[in-house]
């Protein structure tokens, strides 16, 4: 007799309904906005990232709709810490059996430290280090997650003031993300998020004769980076042995389906709820579903994994 | 997906010293209430409602208020602009006999609704206040329509003085409307709302504004609490039994970095 299929999982210890992610930048903004996507079907909220001081983000345009996907500049707009955690909290209120992750943006070890002690204090939780902005390079410099050293001072303060689980969130612009999965894992991250926005890149007006973005360029998501981002998880699946949340270009069953299947624990799914609407968590958990009929498996843990990579050498 | 368009101004209306109309001859295809993202790509990018809506061209009405709108009253025709959409949700056209309340800068929205309307063989009664004559606008749209129409302003600059609530109130106890559609600032609807709430039966859609960036449903935020609709993608017209529900209707609303402002 088949058993009953159920999407359910656990995530460092907290129990989820569906391995959905909502990851960060994505309606995570406000605390109904987070619960209109859980009531579509999303498992796991992920707040926007959140900053020390609040931040208007950069003019529009700041995001550009192209057939591959989108291009944002967002600029990290967001209440700062103390306004964000109260979204989360008002959140919590509402819904305490969901997890959230607070993610948090900071250019030093220090800041990072300050804003976890801020989230020790509220319901998150997971803290997510978002180490991979591409869209504020003019003002910060480049991505914190292209450098071993920063990688590990950044973690290993963090994780000695945080009280909840720690996340690093990893940029899949360097040319070894799987050494900064190696070395976020060393410096005692207890999970991994990749992979933030692709590029930068640009598109062009052709009548005005000028970028379309604000701030000229901007990360790259959706259906285009898909395949990057199911090789960073692999790759990275394939040397770490903490849970990866696999994110970028997830928009229907199937590539839920490939992003477990290549190492990841949850799936994030970001850019396609502009294209596939709200209805697209529902969408993907009846894909992630009809999946495991089709196999007669009766949860997402029999989904098969890939053989690692040094194990086919 | 929704394309970007970059095309000349066809031609500028000044409405009033402060509002304009900025016509594009281009085929929108927009329903009523929806509206476009515009942008000269130097000054920012800004949602405004459609004001006019033909086969031929559209058009947007606005009042300057800061940096992006004051950049673009130093435009000509001829100058390009770029938009997308149109975005968002439209009033839904039900009704027989209709009332149209509008306040200020918000009442041309209503002008194309009211169009379509007539159209399909609707009554409409038309109220537009404003704060001052340098803000009430489309009068003679309206009343080349050939329906009642009814102005007023605060300062009483045609004899009477006072609020488009003021007159739809009277206009509420002496008619038999079945539907009613109001488009002003959120202070305004929200005296319309209690003013609804004595008529239980009567069905009614407002068209909202609040901070909006992407305008395609995934920065978050334009939701309104507590529902956690977004006002670009499920609004920015909303059925009165979602109002019903809003609680920071009225209240307030959040800015650029998606902190809450009261209004007062
Ligand atoms: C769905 C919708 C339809 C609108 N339709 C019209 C219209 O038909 N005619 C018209 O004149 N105005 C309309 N507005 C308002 C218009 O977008 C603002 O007046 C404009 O953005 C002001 O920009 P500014 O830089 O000149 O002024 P600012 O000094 O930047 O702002 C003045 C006011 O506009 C609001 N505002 C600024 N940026 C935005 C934004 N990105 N999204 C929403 N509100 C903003 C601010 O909260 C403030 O209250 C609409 C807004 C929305 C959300
Ligand atoms: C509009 C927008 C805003 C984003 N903001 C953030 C952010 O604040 N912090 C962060 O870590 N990632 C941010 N991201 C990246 C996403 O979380 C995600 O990693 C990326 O978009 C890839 O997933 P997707 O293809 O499903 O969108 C943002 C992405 C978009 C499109
Ligand atoms: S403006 Fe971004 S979700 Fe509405």
């Amino acid at each position: 007799m088949k058993g009953k299929i159920s999407l359910s999982t656990e995530f460092l210890g907290k129990k989820t309904k569906s391995p959905l992610v909502l990851p960060a930048g994505i309606m995570g903004m406000t605390w109904s906005g987070m619960r209109y996507v859980i009531e579509n079907g999303c498992g796991i909220i992920t707040s926007k990232s959140l900053t020390l001081e609040s931040r208007s983000g950069h003019p529009g345009p700041v995001v550009a709709e192209f057939a591959g996907g989108l291009l944002n500049c967002m600029g990290l707009c967001n209440p700062g810490i103390i306004d964000g955690l109260a979204e989360i909290n008002d959140f919590k209120k509402l819904m305490p059996e969901i997890p959230v992750i607070a993610s948090v943006f900071a250019t030093t070890a220090e800041d990072f430290a300050e804003l976890s002690r801020y989230v020790n204090d509220s319901k998150s939780d997971f803290l997510e280090l978002n180490l991979s902005c591409p869209n504020v390079m003019d003002e910060f410099g480049l991505p914190l997650a292209g450098s071993k050293e920063q990688v590990t001072d950044i973690v290993k303060l963090v994780k000695k003031v945080s009280k909840i689980p720690v996340i690093a969130k990893l940029s899949p612009n360097v040319t070894n993300l799987s050494e900064i999965a190696v070395t976020a894992e060393a410096a005692g991250a207890d999970a991994l998020c990749m992979i933030n926005t692709l590029g930068p890149g640009m598109l062009v007006d052709i009548d005005l004769v000028k970028p379309v973005l604000s701030n000229r360029t901007g990360g790259v998501s959706g259906v285009c980076v898909k395949p990057i981002a199911l090789r960073a998880v692999y790759e990275s699946y394939s040397r770490v042995t903490i849970p990866i949340i696999g994110t970028g270009g997830i928009a229907s069953g199937s590539d839920a389906v490939e992003m477990l299947m290549s190492g990841a624990s949850l799936v994030g799914v970001g850019s396609a709820v502009y294209a596939g609407g709200i209805e697209v968590f529902n969408i993907i958990n009846q894909g992630i579903a009809e999946y495991l009929k089709k196999h007669n498996y009766t949860n997402i843990g029999q989904i098969p994994r890939l053989e690692k990579l040094h194990e086919q050498a | 997906m929704s394309r970007r368009n970059t095309i000349a101004i066809a031609r500028i209306v000044e409405e009033t010293p402060t509002i304009r109309t900025f016509y594009f001859d281009y085929d929108l295809q927009a329903k009523p209430g929806q509206f476009i993202m515009l942008t000269d790509l130097a000054n920012g990018e800004k949602p405004f409602s459609i004001s006019e809506c033909e086969s031929d061209q559209f058009g947007v009405t606005i009042k300057k208020l800061g940096k992006f709108t004051s950049n673009l009253f130093e435009k000509q025709a001829g100058d390009l602009l770029s938009f997308r959409g149109a975005y968002g949700s439209s009033f839904s056209l039900k009704g027989n006999n209709i009332l149209l309340t509008g306040g200020g800068y918000a009442t041309p929205p209503l002008y194309y609704l009211c169009k379509e309307l007539l159209r399909k063989g609707a009554q409409v009664t038309v109220v537009n206040g404003a704060r001052t004559r340098d803000d009430l606008v489309f009068c003679e749209r309206f009343e080349n329509l050939g329906l009642e129409y009814k102005k007023i302003t605060d300062a009483g600059c045609f004899g009477r003085a006072g609020t488009s609530v003021d007159i739809a109130r009277e206009l509420l106890s002496n008619n038999d409307y079945d539907m009613v559609y109001v488009s002003g600032p959120e202070l305004m609807m929200k005296a319309m709302r209690e003013l609804l709430q004595s008529y239980p039966g009567l069905n009614y859609e407002f068209l909202f504004e609040r901070y909006m960036k992407c305008a395609i449903g995934i920065c978050g935020n334009c939701t309104m609490d507590p529902l956690g609709i977004r006002l670009c993608v499920e609004g920015p017209v909303l059925a009165g039994h979602q109002v019903e529900k809003l609680t920071e209707f009225g209240e307030y609303h959040r800015n650029a970095a998606g902190k809450k402002e009261y209004f007062k």
